[in-house]
């Protein structure tokens, strides 16, 4: 425990370096648009008002999607594990979605649907809808046929053989699957902001570009990673409380 | 049973039908203004216009080049880093950090404040590509050199191995299949990269155009660059196959032989 602890703090000597160089290169450049560690800070400080209002607008955003995303596509994915014959004819069809980039669809939704709310919503839950898919059609399709069988000798229905077998078995791939797509909708919510501008942190960033406030876009982008890195750390804590049972059987194996 | 033995192998030709099919019916019934939703001939006949006039052949060699040379940087890059952080617990530590901070943030975030630096050329895509596609091979090639098996390793110190040599000849190939995947996991980063910058760098590539056209609600064009996208990635993806194959050959075989 005490050479983790010591590991860990000698390890951040390398990003503490990395900053030590950016103020450096910062201060040689002399120029507002190739601003220091320590302009971002101040700009924390003068924008974090701001920045978190947008942010939070852009979290709201990128939940709704990803709930349109987990709503749809987790009981299709299962459906079209369940049914082999129609899950393989369409494999391609999703292996081809599953090339199309998120951001490619932007300036076809922007056509359909505007730059509203609900333009957003649609590309974050496109963005999040391929993993979820992915995943829980791969779950579903490949559950050991011995618990099948199980469920066969235990005369189970076909109802409780999904809600006892077919479920926890397939569930920690879902949310192996699940949090990509958290991922990935915090990412393309940020990108459709930047592109179809009307509000959240995307749009802040645009707008401090535009004003030649680097250091205030810094500021944004720090507080974009920092809700990253909460929001995989909370994913993560919810997966090894609620799949427990699952991590418990993983060990033994190793 | 037997037909559906034959729909699986049919399944490419039956999922075009059914896309392409589907697509005509909602064109054909008119639920959507046609201005948004041009019929498959009319897309293919724009985009064929346009491979004739060559401006997406061009912009697509661009978009294509700038993709997979970003994508060997960073996968260079990136084993690089891991090979570090296999070499030192502290500076893995280190770049674990960075990596956690900068993983959360999307390509398209470090555009606008990077054009300032480094302009609208190579220099931009080359910093924007890397930062956001170093990350998979990069913890794949960390969790893969940690995990090569201790019979591996003590087989290799027997024969009286140097620790380099040791790196070179056992650890690195045998961490290669799982590098590979996180490769082919940043081609599809790379290209999302490329053609989001292009979006906000607004000077050319297909992304550029995708743009341009979607603005001039030039509606069959989009489509048809659209096509052209996820044919990108199919494209990159079999050339990083093609690597795979090449590199870890021995590896593919190994799993096919029934036990």
């Amino acid at each position: 425990m005490k050479r983790e602890t010591r590991i860990a703090l000698l390890g951040l000597l390398v990003p503490l370096g990395i900053v030590i160089l950016w103020q450096i290169a910062a201060l040689l450049q002399k120029t507002p648009l190739f601003p220091g560690p320590g302009k971002v800070v101040v700009a924390i400080w003068d924008n974090y008002p701001v920045i978190l209002h947008q942010l939070g607008i852009t979290l709201r955003r990128a939940s709704a999607g990803f709930a349109v995303a987990v709503v749809t596509m987790i009981p299709l994915g299962i459906f079209l594990g369940r049914v082999r014959v129609v899950g393989k004819v369409l494999e391609p069809l999703m292996d081809m979605l599953a090339t199309l980039p998120p951001p490619a669809i932007i300036p076809l939704v922007m056509l359909f649907a505007g730059t509203g709310d609900w333009a957003k919503i649609v590309i974050i839950a496109y963005a999040a809808a391929v993993p979820l898919l992915m995943n829980s059609y791969e779950a579903s399709h490949s559950i050991n046929p011995m618990l099948s069988r199980v469920a066969k000798s235990l005369h189970l229905s076909r109802l409780e053989t999904m809600r006892l077998i077919d479920w926890p078995s397939s569930l920690p791939m879902i949310a192996t699957g699940a949090r990509l797509a958290i991922a990935s909708s915090l990412l393309v919510s940020v990108t459709s902001e930047m592109l179809l501008s009307t509000n959240g942190i995307g749009t802040y960033l645009q707008r401090s570009q535009e004003n030649f406030r680097i250091d205030a876009g810094l500021a944004g982008i720090a507080f974009i990673s920092l809700a990253g890195v909460l929001v995989n750390a909370g994913v993560f804590r919810l997966e090894k409380k609620w799949l427990f049972w699952h991590y418990r059987d993983q060990r033994p194996a190793e | 049973m037997n037909w559906a033995i034959w729909a699986e192998r049919l399944r490419v030709p039956i999922c075009a039908a059914l896309l392409l099919g589907a697509w005509q019916l909602v064109y054909a019934l008119g639920v959507v203004p046609e201005k948004y939703f041009p019929s498959i001939p009319t897309i293919a006949t724009a985009f064929w216009a346009m491979l004739n006039d060559g401006t997406v052949l061009s912009a697509w060699a661009v978009t294509f080049g700038r993709a997979t040379v970003g994508l060997i940087g960073a996968a260079l890059l990136g084993v690089a880093l891991a090979i570090i952080s296999d070499l030192s617990p502290v500076l893995s530590r280190g770049i674990r950090y960075i990596s956690d901070v900068l993983q959360p943030i999307p390509p398209a975030a470090f555009v606008p404040m990077a054009v300032f630096m480094l302009g609208l050329g190579t220099k931009l895509y080359a910093f924007v590509i890397i930062l956001v596609t170093i990350w998979p091979p990069y913890l794949n090639g960390v969790a893969a050199l940690a995990g090569v098996g201790s019979v591996q390793l003590n087989t290799g110190r027997m024969f009286g191995l140097t620790n380099w040599q040791l790196l070179w000849q056992v650890k690195l190939p045998a961490a290669l299949p799982e590098i590979f995947t996180g490769i082919r996991y940043a081609a599809t980063i790379s290209l999302i990269a490329v053609i989001v910058a292009e979006m906000l760098a607004g000077r050319d590539g297909i992304g550029f155009m995708i743009f341009k056209k979607a603005f001039a609600l030039r509606t069959p064009e989009v489509f048809g660059l659209m096509f052209l996208v996820g044919l990108n990635g199919v494209l990159l993806n079999g050339l990083v196959n093609l690597l795979r194959q090449g590199l870890t050959g021995w590896h593919i075989k190994m799993m096919e032989r029934p036990e």
